[in-house]
């Protein structure tokens, strides 16, 4: 920075003077520096008063996008790109990459050991993914079926012919299962006695809090719980929580949407509380939400807004939605009425 | 220090963008709606002082992001200041939309960019009649800024600017652009002592 007299300068001269305006504009930006120029010449405090209201009360009429009309741009943006693939490519070419080498493993073990495949024939292929905190995945399993696996879960894949297709889940994840010709079916465990059941259909499962979630999109699903020998069907908007703790379980009606947007990369968000929005950071990026009057957490909102998968801006929308303020502290989120 | 946040609440503190640019060229879609996020209202709010006509600067935006995400690959990854990018290329967009349409060629004086000063709440106890009276003053005074130096005035203080970005997208010298905001802050300065509530300017 050029060394400048500011022990010269009048109000006006601040007022004109870049540094000045950048301390004045964003507070946060060059404190530090003024704040401590100040604190060692109090005889420009008038003049530096009189500089700040210059700057702070030039206001322009307001023009504001509604959330709405930002939603419908932002739809009407993503409309016109819509040639391209929406989901990550990344992930599903690195799924391809491993398949291929699978492909190439297994022919050698066709050109080595041919007896071998004879005799055993149906070698099930395995594959595994998960993803970390603040990360979703896309992935394509080998029979077309496309799994969006939200954060902070585990997914495991098994597939032989002729055989049922099965997977093992550990977190979260919007299903869209490929029917095929044979009638294959598709079985997704959990790690707390709910087994989902389907041919081809559309659904969400999340086993990651204190209950197991199933929710049905599109399709048919033959839910089946462990202990309880009970098969449920389940229709589309139909959703069954199961209490990992007592086992109890309970069937209701409801907006699919609401609970497999995030697929799509939006929130939505209907009579959503505090309480909703505290649960998806904690599982989507592991942050713990403190709030000491607990009544806010029943503060609700309606709408829907997209996700963004970095905490910081996750946190400045939930705090524009609320109407609260976030204090963050490492990967605590302390949160006040405005 | 917090203070003027709170007075100034358009202004948001966004996290560096220079990496944010980086996974934008990239091809990240998380990237691509997290700067849209971060900057469209500010470039609705440009938009609307520019030519005040919603559709308008609608389609523009919408233009302007769709570009974006299509020509990625041929963008600079030099780009320090998004909102500086973004907002440089509204206007041009503006400027060549406005100057198709016939209706608008007329309106080299039309006015925008208007602007309002606020006393601090301690003044504001004061009588109407001296605060019409000074509005009126005000009021002649910023007449004489032209639409260019009003928004010379608003990229900077508005839309926080620098002076050389300033200069750079209205091709001014950056001594003019310092010129312009002298000019204002002197009649701002004028009227500070006195007490008055809002003033707009134009109509």
């Amino acid at each position: 920075m050029a060394r400048k007299d500011y022990l010269s300068y009048t109000a006006r001269d601040f007022a004109l003077d870049e540094d000045f305006q950048q301390w004045v504009l964003q507070p946060a930006t060059r404190n530090v520096f003024w704040e401590r120029w100040l604190q060692q010449h109090p005889e420009k405090e008038a003049d530096i008063r009189e500089a700040r209201q210059l700057v702070q009360n030039i206001r322009f009429t307001p023009y504001q996008l509604s959330a709405g009309q930002k939603e419908a741009l932002w739809d009407a943006i993503c409309g016109g790109l819509e040639d391209e693939a929406p989901s990550a490519p990344k992930t599903r070419s690195n799924w391809w990459q491993l398949w291929k080498y699978a492909a190439a493993v297994l022919f050698g073990m066709l050109i080595a050991g041919g007896w071998w495949w004879w005799q055993t024939e149906h070698t099930p292929a395995i594959l595994s993914a998960h993803t970390r905190l603040g990360e979703v995945k896309t992935l394509l399993l080998p029979d077309s079926s496309e799994v969006t696996l939200n954060a902070n879960s585990r997914l495991l894949y098994a597939g032989t012919d002729g055989k049922p297709r099965e997977v093992w889940l550990d977190g979260e994840a919007f299903f869209h299962v490929k029917h095929t010709r044979s009638n294959q079916k598709f079985i997704v465990h959990t790690y707390d006695n709910v087994n989902v059941e389907v041919l081809g259909t559309q659904f969400n499962v999340n086993s990651a809090g204190k209950e197991v979630v199933v929710v049905l999109q599109q399709g048919k699903i033959l839910l089946h719980i462990e202990g309880h020998n009970t098969s449920l069907a389940l229709q589309p908007g139909e959703m069954v929580r199961y209490s990992k703790q007592d086992g109890d379980f309970t069937k209701s009606s409801v907006n699919a949407d609401q609970y497999v947007s995030w697929h799509t990369g939006r929130l939505t968000m209907e009579d959503y509380s505090l309480a909703d929005a505290a649960a998806f950071m904690e599982r989507v990026f592991g942050k713990t939400i403190i709030v000491q009057d607990t009544q806010l957490l029943k503060y609700k909102v309606s709408g829907s807004m997209p996700i963004v998968y970095n905490a910081d801006t996750m946190l400045v929308q939930l705090e524009k939605v609320f109407r609260m303020k976030f204090n963050q502290k490492g990967d605590e989120v302390w949160i006040q009425k405005k | 220090m917090n203070t003027g946040k709170a007075v100034r609440a358009d202004l948001k503190v966004v996290p560096s963008h220079s990496s944010l640019w980086g996974r934008l060229l990239e091809g990240d879609r998380h990237a691509f709606a997290e700067i849209y996020e971060a900057h469209i209202d500010h470039l609705y709010h440009y938009g609307m002082h520019f030519c005040r006509d919603h559709e308008r600067v609608n389609d523009n935006i919408q233009d302007l992001f769709q570009d974006l995400w299509l020509t990625r690959e041929h963008l600079s990854p030099q780009v320090q200041h998004i909102r500086y990018y973004l907002i440089s290329s509204l206007r041009r967009r503006l400027l060549r939309s406005l100057q198709r349409d016939r209706r608008w060629q007329h309106r080299d004086s039309w006015d925008g960019f208007e602007f309002e000063f606020t006393t601090p709440k301690e003044n504001q106890l004061i009588l109407e009649e001296t605060a019409a009276e000074q509005k009126k003053l005000l009021q002649a005074a910023l007449a004489n800024l032209t639409r260019r130096q009003r928004e010379a005035i608003y990229l900077r203080f508005y839309q926080n600017l620098s002076y050389n970005e300033v200069a750079g997208i209205m091709s001014m010298q950056v001594d003019s652009v310092y010129n312009t905001i002298s000019k204002a802050i002197a009649i701002l300065k004028k009227n500070l002592p006195f007490p008055l509530l809002l003033l707009f300017l134009g109509r």
